[in-house]
């Protein structure tokens, strides 16, 4: 079964993927970080096995991998695939994953709290992700009982989760809003709305391709409809924003545009050895030359899904043996394959 | 300061009453505030840890040996999880569901200033909750708990803007709707 990320991209431009996440607690556990391992064993194997069933009920199939015993790297990879997050990677103790074969579901048991669902996929989704989750949590909900309080709601670890426990979240590619000299004061303007913008990939405070998630920064005191159409309605300000410089500049600037663009290609085509950086600079341009109709590609190709997978971490699994001692050569020699040819 | 009762001692102890969404402060000293009658928390100054220094911290005992009262906040305890206030100042993090109404007092006014609310609108567990898992006679007593939270917002923002002729109101209706929650069990 194919990844959501290897799907075709195809109609999708600023709005790169959709993600809706939700946070479960079960009622009489403490939460995992007052857990002691025996315990935390405890409650992943019954979470495990009260769950073993979701997959049928999900008409899809599932594997349940142990991620606390997995090593740094095998876990810093699923984090680039964006299956768990930060906390997950660097947590001890018996922590476990659900996840489904597209890796459009995934379930961490025993993370930051007891249960952290999300669901994620390519392009504009949010209100079918939320059905998809509501549903899935009502499925966990009918075999154990939550920490629920009538004020606050669903009970989370930290407060700023507190209420709904929902994060809904869209990824968005800003080529040309990024590079623009407004653009920091753009995104601390958003928090004024109650939505934060991060950079997905990147080092300190550099970002590399143009990738950015918007999400929701309260998950108390609005619904989860409220929460979804904030998310979707400020996402769809930033795209039309980008849309609309992008298609100034290719009207007052189309050479220099079809230019850049056409350059990546190259680099990315014929390069010898590409660092992470420089990978997804160029294939950052490479998706907007493709998704502006500036580069034909005789066949489809997933452009995001290919920059995840040149992260550190998924490189390493996907080089061989060989390859290993220099990674970027092998990064560079994947990108050469995976790239198709102009039509 | 001294003790608002013997008028004696220096009052060490500040005992905060909230009745009805309304906060009363009392200053006592330790040997007052032993005496006093504070219903069925008087027996607290006489049992053990967990529960009893829990609640002493929360009065403040603990100030007679000479520290401050934010020593004090910071030895309250969860008894179910042992995450003392201290440590959720240090992580902001919770340690079980019972922090919440442990921490409540301490925390609902940093909660709102996170959240910009304090009280959940949306979803609700459609399953089990202290109820057994029959969906009968839930969806009532739902609508009932979700009025409560609703009034009682209410009545704090009447609080807060001072209208205390609407906050009445609020409280007696809230205090109705308990009384039928009651009989609905």
């Amino acid at each position: 079964m194919s990844k959501w990320y290897q799907d075709t991209e195809a109609g999708h431009d600023v709005f790169t993927a959709s993600r809706v996440r939700l946070v479960r607690n079960l009622e009489h556990y403490p939460f995992p970080v007052r857990l002691s391992e025996a315990d935390g064993r405890e409650l992943v194997e019954k979470l495990e096995t009260g769950l073993k069933d979701i997959g049928a009920a999900d008409g899809r199939e599932f594997e349940r991998i142990p991620v606390g015993s997995m090593d740094q790297e095998a876990r810093e990879a699923l984090k680039e695939r964006r299956v768990i997050n930060g906390a997950a990677v660097s947590k001890e103790g018996p922590e476990s994953l659900l996840l489904s074969a597209d890796e459009r579901v995934s379930i961490t048991l025993d993370g930051e709290d007891h249960i952290r669902l999300q669901c994620i996929c390519g392009g504009a989704g949010l209100n079918e992700l939320w059905s998809e989750a509501d549903r899935l949590d009502d499925y966990i909900n009918e075999r154990f009982d939550y920490a629920f309080h009538e004020k606050y709601g669903y009970l989370t670890a930290y407060p700023t989760n507190v209420g709904t426990g929902l994060r809904a979240a869209v990824t968005l590619h800003l080529p040309m809003l990024s590079v623009g000299k407004q653009f920091g004061k753009l995104v601390n303007e958003m928090s004024r709305f109650g939505v934060a913008v991060r950079g997905l990939y990147g080092e300190g405070s550099e970002n590399y391709g143009a990738l950015y998630e918007l999400s929701n920064q309260k998950t108390l005191g609005m619904t989860e409809e409220e929460i979804l159409s904030l998310v979707q309605q400020m996402a769809e300000r930033l795209a039309v924003s980008e849309r609309k410089i992008k298609s100034l500049t290719l009207r007052n600037h189309r050479l220099d545009m079809e230019d850049e663009v056409c350059k990546s290609y190259g680099v990315l085509k014929y390069a010898r050895r590409l660092s992470v950086k420089e990978a997804m600079t160029y294939l950052s341009q490479v998706r907007m030359g493709v998704t502006e109709g500036l580069l034909k590609l005789s066949e489809p190709v997933n452009l995001y899904g290919l920059m995840m997978e040149i992260q550190p971490a998924n490189m390493k699994l996907l080089a061989s043996e060989d390859e290993k001692s220099d990674i970027r050569q092998a990064r560079a020699a994947y990108i050469r394959k995976r790239l198709p040819e102009l039509a | 300061m001294l003790c608002e009762k013997c008028k004696i001692r220096e009052a060490n102890i500040r005992y905060t009453e909230v009745v009805g969404g309304v906060r009363t402060e009392h200053n006592l000293c330790s040997h007052c505030a032993r005496e006093m009658d504070f219903g069925h928390y008087a027996a607290v100054f006489d049992t053990d840890y967990p529960i009893g220094r829990l609640l002493s911290d929360l009065f403040g005992l603990d100030a007679e040996q000479g520290e401050s009262e934010e020593a004090g906040l910071e030895q309250v305890v969860c008894p179910t999880c042992h995450t003392a206030y201290s440590d959720f100042v240090k992580d902001s993090r919770f340690g079980c569901p019972d922090c919440y109404r442990v921490f409540d007092l301490l925390m609902s006014e940093n909660i709102k200033k996170i959240q910009g609310s304090d009280t959940h609108k949306g979803k609700r567990p459609r399953f089990g909750h202290d109820e057994g898992r029959e969906a009968s006679g839930k969806s009532e007593k739902e609508k009932l708990a979700a009025s409560i939270g609703l009034l009682d917002s209410k009545l704090k923002e009447a609080l807060a803007e001072e209208e205390y002729e609407q906050a009445a109101a609020y409280r007696d209706q809230i205090r109705e709707l308990k009384e039928r929650l009651k009989e609905n069990e």
